[in-house]
């Protein structure tokens, strides 16, 4: 048992709490659905001004501290490749040198003849190595897109890219924290939403049976959280831990979709914009560890 | 050391210092015949050892860490209150007398006693001279603990308990019992208690021990017929027994408790990957609550590093420790026992009964969650 051990640091801290801002002025806290399948909120000019996809290239920003910036972007769902830019240039000097959002291939436990391109359907940059194998950029991901994950924008790709292993550990933790992030925006939404909603004539998170989904989503989204700092800090954790978040993740989506009853399944509502996101997170998880653990 | 020098020590010294210093005297301090023989103990040896044990933390400067100092606590916070049970753990200390004493009623008495109380309890109850137990369960009071049925009368000079209260950790070694009971029936629900602090050492006073399911004896039942409370040992004033009573309860955070439990649960699971090894179908399940059980360890930092800060994020974090160590223990002693290793038959028999009872008391993990629901996260009543 230490202390301290757990917090990020001034940088991660710092920037987490300026993308908070950032992604609040953007969309004002509105539901994803209003957005998912629409333009992004944010411009990529946005991240760019503010040099936060090149925050990892800064010798103080440990690993933890991009979980935590990774957590805070999370939560808002934006559909632009800010975590993969911040990967890329953080192990690739050709990314680096882009000044454009970069992207990478990654493997996928569900596609094995070829490789996963978050954000590949934006036509971006592709980056080959990732602390290994070839330092240089592809021009757009090749193949077809990808329509699981809608926020994802997804395209395969008839490449995977080369990921040191610690590059492959840090994506898969980066991935875990931004599921967790979207985990804590679930279980919010799904306590506003037992707060307002009456049946029997009384706000239906007065009734026990619903308290106890809303408790048990809160323990899982504090192991979320947990799993992904342990991660972080422990390279020989990293996929069990970045699994673990991932799966507790989605234990909190499928509480908060039942709290919110017959909408909680509707398209219209948007829940599963962020559930279909952790479960494909978990998809490249798994990628990425049996690839490179 | 005299309670000047240990002040002065811990004032001096920083979180690595301590930890080095507890880690030291628990190596030099827990009793051998604790560590090594504690199977072979007769009941009274054991009581003995326990009972001096609290005193011995006390003389040793590690009583009442996280209490504040102008009260004999050393001033300390929840990470200090932590890392000394986890190192209490590993060294196999004694569990002593002094839990309910330290976790809720030095806090109850610094918050809500009067100057007199203080003066005459505090000490001996941080010192471990003064046992005490709780009486708030009742038989037709468990999760509804504002229906207590236990009456406090009004007589000359005091008042006279008389009721029934069970499920009671200590009873049975306590010098005294602080306790919810009715001092106006007719007054309505949550104000008709008072907090009474009784001595049990009087003849009004019996004792009963709870053989629970492991076949440990725990708890008891304890019965008090017209016992005497003089008017100086009534907290707060006759009907602010249940504020007084939720006052204590909801500064128990239960972060040395957890402390204390993963110590037992790690070792549990160590014990499962080595007797298990050899057996591929239970693997996955192994090594899920391997990692469910670092994690009550990095959640219990978190909690930590959290503190100073406080605010919702670490009110959330604090506030799940009881549901998650307690079943993550009985999922651990479920596996055990249904692995069914040979040598290790006996063990997990007995930590698998022994267990059952954790999502029960100190608030049951519904109770638990309905507190989680409504306290931390806001919802409706």
């Amino acid at each position: 048992m230490s202390v301290g051990l757990t917090a990020p640091g001034d940088i991660g801290e710092a920037v987490a709490e300026a993308i908070a801002d950032m992604v609040q002025r953007a969309t004002n806290g509105a539901p994803v659905s209003t957005y998912a399948q629409s333009d992004s909120p944010l411009t990529w000019q946005a991240i760019e001004d503010g040099g936060w996809d090149l925050i990892g290239t800064d010798e103080d920003a440990q690993l933890r501290d991009l979980a935590e910036v990774a957590r805070a972007w999370g939560r808002a769902c934006i559909q632009l490749p800010f975590i993969p830019s911040l990967l890329a240039k953080r192990h690739s000097g050709a990314a680096q040198a882009e000044s454009g959002p970069v992207s990478f291939s990654v493997p996928s436990a569900t596609l094995p003849e070829s490789g996963l391109v978050p954000y590949g359907q934006l036509d971006l940059k592709v980056a080959r190595g990732l602390g290994a194998g070839v330092d240089e950029l592809a021009e757009g991901a090749g193949g077809g897109p990808e329509e699981f994950d809608i926020l994802l924008r997804g395209a395969r790709a008839p490449f995977i890219s080369d990921f040191s292993p610690e590059a492959a550990r840090e994506t898969a933790v980066l991935f875990a924290a931004e599921a967790a992030g979207a985990a804590a925006r679930l279980l919010d939404d799904g306590i506003a939403f037992v707060k307002e909603r009456q049946q029997f004539g009384k706000p239906v998170g007065s009734f026990q049976a619903v308290k106890h989904h809303l408790a048990n989503a809160l323990i899982d989204a504090e192991m979320a959280e947990t799993a992904v700092i342990w991660a972080s800090l422990n390279p020989a954790e990293a996929y069990r831990g970045s699994l673990f978040a991932i799966t507790r993740s989605i234990a909190v989506g499928e509480l908060v979709l039942q709290a919110h009853g017959g909408i909680g399944f509707t398209w219209e509502l948007g829940l599963h914009f962020l559930l279909r996101r952790m479960v494909a997170a978990r998809d490249l998880v798994t990628g990425l560890e049996s690839a490179y653990a | 050391m005299d309670s000047t020098t240990v002040l002065e020590t811990v004032r001096d010294e920083t979180f690595d210092e301590f930890v080095a210093r507890a880690g030291d005297w628990l190596a030099q301090t827990v009793p051998d015949r604790w560590r090594r023989q504690r199977g072979s103990l007769t009941p009274a040896e054991s009581d003995q050892i326990r009972r001096d044990w609290d005193i011995a933390l006390y003389k040793g400067g590690f009583a009442g860490i996280s209490l504040p100092a102008e009260y004999g606590g050393l001033g300390l916070g929840l990470a200090e209150e932590i890392a000394f049970s986890v190192l209490a753990g590993k060294a196999q200390a004694p569990d002593g007398f002094g839990r309910v004493a330290k976790v809720l009623v030095a806090p109850m008495l610094i918050a809500d006693g009067t100057a007199d109380q203080r003066a005459r309890y505090l000490r001996p109850t941080i010192a471990g001279e003064t046992v005490w137990c709780q009486g708030f369960s009742e038989p037709e009071a468990g999760s509804d603990l504002a229906g207590v049925k236990t009456r406090a009368v009004k007589v000359d000079g005091g008042w006279e308990i008389s009721g029934r209260k069970t499920w009671t950790s200590f009873a049975q070694h306590a010098d005294h019992c602080f306790l919810l009971a009715q001092t106006d029936p007719d007054a309505p629900r949550y104000r008709n208690l008072g907090m009474f602090l009784v001595s049990m050492n009087q003849p009004g006073v019996t004792v009963h021990d709870i053989k629970q399911i492991s076949g440990a004896v725990h708890f008891a039942e304890v019965h008090f017929d017209r016992a005497f409370v003089p008017d100086a040992d009534l907290v707060g004033e006759p009907g602010q027994g249940w504020k007084i009573a939720m006052n204590v309860l909801q500064h128990e955070r239960g972060g040395s408790e957890t402390a204390a439990r993963y110590v037992e649960i790690r070792a549990d699971i160590d014990l499962l990957l080595s007797s298990c090894a050899d057996r591929p179908e239970l693997q996955n399940e192994i090594r899920e609550l391997d990692i469910r059980t670092e994690l009550l360890r990095w959640q219990l930092s978190k909690v930590v590093d959290l503190e100073a800060a406080g605010g919702e994020a670490f009110e959330r974090a604090v506030s799940i420790l009881k549901v998650l160590w307690s079943e993550l223990w009985q999922d651990v002693t479920r596996l055990g026992v249904s692995a069914m290793v040979p040598k290790d038959r006996d063990h997990w028999r007995y930590q698998y009964f022994e267990s059952r009872a954790v999502s029960i008391y100190s608030g049951t993990n519904e109770i638990q969650r309905n507190i989680v629901a409504e306290r931390v996260l806001g919802l409706p009543r």
